[in-house]
């Protein structure tokens, strides 16, 4: 169908649209003609992706001159390749409708999804592959082979030495480097699958490809880390133009992926892997002197001249700022100390061994990283100055000396990256020494967590690069939060809830057991044999009611042992075996992978399962339960983060002195949030049903409920907010009974417009708004 | 006609005081001690009126729900009228609940006695069969016969009343299966499931039945007494069967006597059209003589007008030549299947043209209630064909029992049903003759 929004007009690949689609349009486009960014929350199933990518490439087409390129960011490759698939028809219903336009997307990944080499595709590891890559397309691997690039390799001497003939190369990415024109693909949509098709035919390695076509795309499809992860950022995303949108869907977790970018754990294992990579550098120092001391001195003077080009670069405004390299560190040069090669791994040795001596503290230390730079300072003498050029520095040292197999290296850049972030931000971080693992271990095993705090110190580039940022979800609740956390101002913030012509999931909440005691994973009653009894007895009682599939969340792993053991006692366990098979997650992902397997066997036969999981593991992000493989997803209390971490203390510290959010408003906030991704699983779209369980009497509160997303809010009733475990089954048997009945499709013009809908419709909303 | 009384019995669908608008639990009494019911929120069914009244609403939902089992296809299709049905019942321990009145497996057994009587009723030449699932296992209680009697008395045995276990779903598929596959292609194969529970333990993959049943055009349908099972979706789906629910008491009747008139003939299996059928005469001897059926010796029965051997009931097979024999009235009594009364359609108070009802002639509202606008349904309903209006009693008389429309017989104007009658009179002798039991 073809419709205005305003003066745009949409092509929408569907011949019916929802009306919070289009609301949910009407709402994005205001955040690109404001060029501001915005947070949106629509439910999950109702056609968020395809509403986005409708609405964008409509407006790039409209303003074709802005050139405004979209960089899509989403969390997982199926979830890519998913999107990657709805643009290919969008594209394809664009063009049915007689529209010619030059339009150009493509998916990112990993060297490991795209690889067409013989052998390297072979290897499981990411890593490995990456390795394997590197050690076949490294510039000086070629330049041995005596292929240079471009058009010289022309020129080189056509009579190869024995030598340079045995240096394997990769036949892929040889291809592509003959070829002269800049964009080797021509237009057109390009799924992962599409892509390594096409690379195929044409013998070109569409990992490369991917990336040398990146800045001639219309729409970049990838993962969240190419443009959030410091390190990766660099390589793939700092070309990207300032007038770019960006989008994250499935953003609610995005505060945890900023913060992970930026935060370092060292051990015992690390520091003593870098230590040998350093004792290998100076071995390869020493080689090289005796081959080729040109080399290092080249080497010497460029530092001298100092980070002057990616300065310049930076001031032409044509590269994403990187929080691993702050801006005043480009306008200087490397200091002296640690411009000689052998200077600079005899400072790493001394800074290496400094932590060591640091990890054999045996109690807990919290320090700034003012004061462990002190205290370095006071003990080795070495300055913050050098230390925030370590990264860079090792980076061309390794460049230098050519070093392939960077996978040896991991651990020395896990240090020196640390040495960077830690001399360069005061506030923010956080150094938490903690020399055993849990309270009650003997062994000694220190980590020292180098912990970033601040959510938004990550994604700011991101935010000040450019110019509209779209973070939506299904669950953003409550919405002003992230603005906060992330620091950013948004533009339209706006929740939006599903039509629906029969009301297809019932949320309750059960306060009681049927003995009506309260029921509660608050760590004082949590191992009541009370409380867990009615846990298992609305198991149990569900196990009875609700055909095919259960899911049950519960807030940790150690809890979920604990119960199901004492359940195992009680008897409980035989119980709900004469109803249900029963399915556990496992922080094992492929005894996980497994058990999904077996649990939607038994849900498509009519055995019926339970999976028993936990609400922030592998099967709550990012694994759907559609149609029978969940009828009812039960939560076993508030998935509270455990709030004894010294990490999470922190953090919770930092929010309330500098952002000025209460500990407690954040904790419920993330409690919440997990809560609902979990709940969230049942319903993937409007044909779907399925009852939504919330089970500790806290969910009753207001300040809790008020946390849910809007969509789930509006159907939790009054009446079913403070239930008994019988009252609770008795609605969900009459709930399932109504819809097991034949389902009646007739939802045009409700939760079902059609062109002349919106323009009624439509029109009469933007009127109101007028008012 | 006894089943047919029984029906009328509880064909009370809401129990609503109207003198004191108050919804109270009536059948408390059967279903034990109030606290040990079930939660009830039967206040959330009802809505008031523009006046806050219940009484307008109460009558509204009786009409409505009486209608809801009125309107079915009446479009002429080919349907089988032969047919070959075996009933599966679950006897797993998921049958004890009393979330049906009094129990889910008294209910059960109560409505599938009413529902063998009003099959053979309404099907006399068809044949039926029970199995009951338990413990995992299928067992067989009778075979396919045409006897409602012996049916009806495996169905009264106490012992075959028993719960316990857990269900197969699988195990009593194949043992329907396994039967049917050997009826006649001229009859309809068919399974009705009446299922409690909300699991299945099966032996082997359910999947490779699914696909054995499409292949023997088995068509199996479901009566789901908790919640919708996907399994059971997929099978109802793949077999052409119909799927449902109950929601409360009336609806798992209408549900299960949704069964009763023949389904339509899917158009995959139509190897023949024409069926060898034989009327036998009736024994009029004095003296007993043995039959071929039970080797007794007997009065009466009927005689094989191909073999002459004696079998004591209708309809049946002859055991000695094979010759499927019925007699007229049973075959007429199945004619109304396929030629059925057109649906009548809802007057509004605008379009009213009769003060009585043609049929019984009450006499009718002759003006709307206040508050109620013309378009509003005024009660009445009127044969699409001779516009007679009549009541809604009168209504479902004439479609589920009469099955002819008195407005239009006494206007001579039903062609059609006139012209089968007459063309079914020489079909009635007692001779072999070839005759159409699939009939379009």
């Amino acid at each position: 169908m073809i419709f205005n929004i305003d003066d745009l007009t949409v092509h929408f690949p569907y011949d019916k649209i929802y009306p919070e689609q289009y609301h949910y349009m009407c709402d994005l486009k205001k955040a690109l003609d404001a060029q501001g960014h915005c947070v949106l929350e629509m439910p999950s199933g109702t056609g968020k992706t395809v509403s986005l990518l409708a609405l964008i490439v409509a407006y790039q087409m409209h303003h074709r001159n802005q050139q405004r390129k979209l960089v899509y960011c989403s969390r997982t490759v199926p979830e890519i390749e998913k999107a990657l698939a709805e643009l290919k028809r969008l594209i394809a219903y664009r063009q049915s409708c007689g529209l010619e336009e030059d339009f150009f997307a493509l998916g990112l990944t990993s060297r490991k999804n795209l690889c067409l080499h013989p052998v390297v595709s072979k290897e499981r590891k990411n890593r490995v592959v990456d390795t394997k890559c590197r050690e076949l397309t490294a510039s000086w691997v070629r330049a041995a082979a005596g292929k240079t690039r471009g058009g010289e390799a022309t020129e080189a001497p056509p009579e190869q030495t024995a030598e340079q003939a045995s240096i394997e190369l990769c036949g892929f990415y040889e291809q592509l480097e003959a070829t002269n024109v800049p964009n080797p693909i021509p237009n057109g949509v390009y799924t992962l699958e599409d892509l390594k098709e096409y690379g195929k035919r044409m013998k070109f390695c569409p990992y490369y490809l991917s990336r040398r076509a990146i800045s001639f795309a219309n729409v970049v499809i990838y993962s969240y880390h190419y443009l959030l992860d410091p390190k990766v950022a660099d390589l793939v995303s700092k070309e990207l133009s300032k007038d770019c949108i960006v989008v994250f869907d499935e953003a609610h977790n995005i505060d945890n992926v900023c913060i992970e970018s930026l935060s370092i754990d060292l051990t015992r294992p690390v520091l003593d892997a870098s230590a040998r990579s350093v004792a290998l550098l100076a071995e390869r120092i020493e080689e090289i002197k005796r081959t080729d001391a040109e080399k290092l001195k080249r080497e010497y003077s460029r530092l001298v001249e100092g980070l002057r080009d990616a300065s310049a670069a930076r001031d032409e405004d044509s590269y994403m700022s990187n929080p691993v390299l702050p801006d005043d560190l480009l306008k200087e040069a490397v200091p002296g100390n640690i411009r000689r090669a052998e200077h600079f791994v005899a400072f790493l040795r001394r800074f290496i061994e400094y932590l060591k001596t640091r990890l054999r503290v045996m109690h807990v230390v919290a320090e700034t990283p003012v004061s462990f730079l002190q205290h370095l300072k006071d003990v080795t003498y070495i300055e913050r100055k050098p230390l925030r050029f370590c990264a860079e520095r090792l980076t061309s040292l390794v460049r230098t000396l050519e070093l392939s197999d960077l996978d040896d290296y991991g651990s020395l850049q896990k240090v020196a990256g640390f040495a960077t972030l830690v001399s360069t931000y005061d506030k923010g971080f956080l150094l938490i020494l903690e020399p055993f693992e849990t309270d009650t271990a003997t062994v000694p095993n220190p980590i020292l967590h180098f912990t970033c705090l601040d959510a938004s110190l990550a994604i700011r580039p991101v935010f000040e690069r450019f110019s509209t940022v779209v973070i939506t979800s299904g669950t953003l609740s409550p919405l002003d939060m992230y603005p906060k956390i992330l620091d950013f101002s948004a533009v339209v913030q706006e929740s939006y809830s599903m039509t629906l012509t029969r009301k297809c999931f019932l949320p309750m909440m059960i306060t009681r057991g049927s003995d009506q005691v309260a029921i509660s994973s608050k760590f004082e009653v949590r191992n009541d044999p009370a409380v867990v009894r009615n846990f298992g007895q609305i198991m149990v009682e569900f196990a009875k009611a609700v055909p095919d599939g259960i899911v049950c969340f519960f807030p940790s792993y150690l809890y979920m042992e604990s119960i199901v053991s004492m359940w195992n006692d009680m008897g409980i366990l035989n119980e709900a075996w004469k109803h249900k098979l029963i399915f556990v997650e496992t922080p094992d992902a492929a005894e996980t992978t497994l058990a999904l397997d077996n649990y939607r066997k038994a849900c498509d036969n009519g055995r019926g399962a339970i999976l028993l999981s936990v609400a922030r593991g592998k099967v709550s992000e990012g694994i759907d339960f559609d149609h029978n493989y969940g009828r009812a997803v039960i939560m076993f209390g508030i998935p509270y983060q455990y709030t004894e971490s010294r990490i999470l203390k922190a953090r919770l510290e930092y929010l309330r002195d500098n952002h000025h959010i209460r500990e407690n408003d954040f904790l419920t906030f993330d409690a919440m949030r997990h809560a609902a991704q979990c709940v969230g699983r049942v319903l993937r779209g409007k044909t779907d049903y399925g009852l939504m369980v919330f089970v500790d009497k806290r969910f009753a509160r207001a300040d809790k409920r008020s946390k849910l997303p809007k969509w789930i809010n509006e159907n939790v009733m009054d009446a079913s907010t403070n239930l008994s475990t019988d009252m609770a089954i008795a609605s969900a048997k009459k709930f399932l009974r109504s819809m097991a009945q034949p389902y009646d499709a007739n939802q045009m013009g409700i939760s079902l417009w059609s062109v002349k809908d919106i323009e009624t419709k439509g029109y009469k909303r933007s009127t109101v708004i007028a008012k | 006609m006894s089943g047919r009384k029984a029906k009328k019995d509880d064909d009370e669908y809401v129990d609503i005081d109207d003198a004191t608008d108050t919804h109270e639990n009536e059948d408390a009494q059967q279903g034990g001690y109030s606290w040990e019911e079930e939660y009830k929120r039967s206040w959330d069914v009802l809505q008031e009126d523009a006046e806050g009244r219940l009484s307008s609403v109460v009558a509204h939902l009786q009409q409505q729900m009486k209608r809801r089992r009125l309107l079915r296809d009446t479009a002429t299709v080919q349907r089988g009228i032969i047919r070959h049905l075996f009933l599966v019942i679950d006897l797993s321990e998921a049958m004890n609940e009393k979330d049906l009145r009094p129990s889910r497996l008294e209910l059960t057994l109560t409505y599938a006695r009413q529902f063998v009587t009003e099959y053979f009723d309404q099907n006399p030449i068809s044949q039926l069969g029970i199995i009951v699932i338990r413990d995992g296992v299928a067992e067989r209680l009778t075979d396919l016969s045409g006897n409602p009697t012996d049916h009806l008395r495996a169905l009264k045995n106490k012992r075959n009343q028993e719960t316990s276990g857990e269900p197969s779903l699988q195990n009593a598929l194949d043992m329907a299966c396994a039967s049917l596959v050997n009826v006649p292609s001229h009859g309809s194969r068919e399974v009705l499931v009446v299922y409690g529970s909300l699991t299945t333990c099966d032996p082997g993959d359910i999947y490779d039945t699914i696909a054995q049943l499409k292949k023997e055009h088995v068509r199996v349908s479901f009566v789901g007494l908790a919640a919708e099972i996907q399994v059971c979706r997929t099978l109802c789906k793949e077999t052409n069967g119909s799927y449902g629910v109950v929601l409360n008491e009336a609806h798992f009747k209408d549900l299960l006597f949704e069964a009763i008139p023949p389904p339509a003939v899917t158009q995959t299996r139509n190897t023949s059209n024409l069926v060898m059928m034989g009327f036998p005469t009736k024994s009029n001897d004095l003296h007993p003589s043995f039959c071929v059926c039970h080797s007794k010796l007997t009065v009466g029965g009927y005689i094989c007008p191909r073999c002459s051997s004696k079998i004591c009931e209708l309809p049946t097979d002859c055991d000695v030549c094979g010759l499927t024999l019925v007699s007229s009235p049973h075959l007429a009594r199945s004619y109304h299947h396929l030629f059925p009364v057109d649906n009548f359609i809802e007057v509004p108070w605008s379009g009213i043209n009769s003060l009585h009802c043609f049929a019984c002639q009450t006499a009718f509202d002759s003006s709307p209630p206040p508050g109620a606008g013309l378009e509003s349904n005024s009660g009445r309903y009127s044969c699409p064909r001779c516009h007679n209006q009549f009541c809604v009693d009168c209504d479902i008389f004439v479609h589920e029992v009469l099955h002819n429309c008195p407005g239009c017989w006494a206007a001579g104007s039903n062609i059609s049903t006139v012209q089968i009658h007459s063309k079914k009179q020489p079909a009635i002798q007692n001779d072999v003759m070839p005759m159409q039991g699939v009939t379009s």
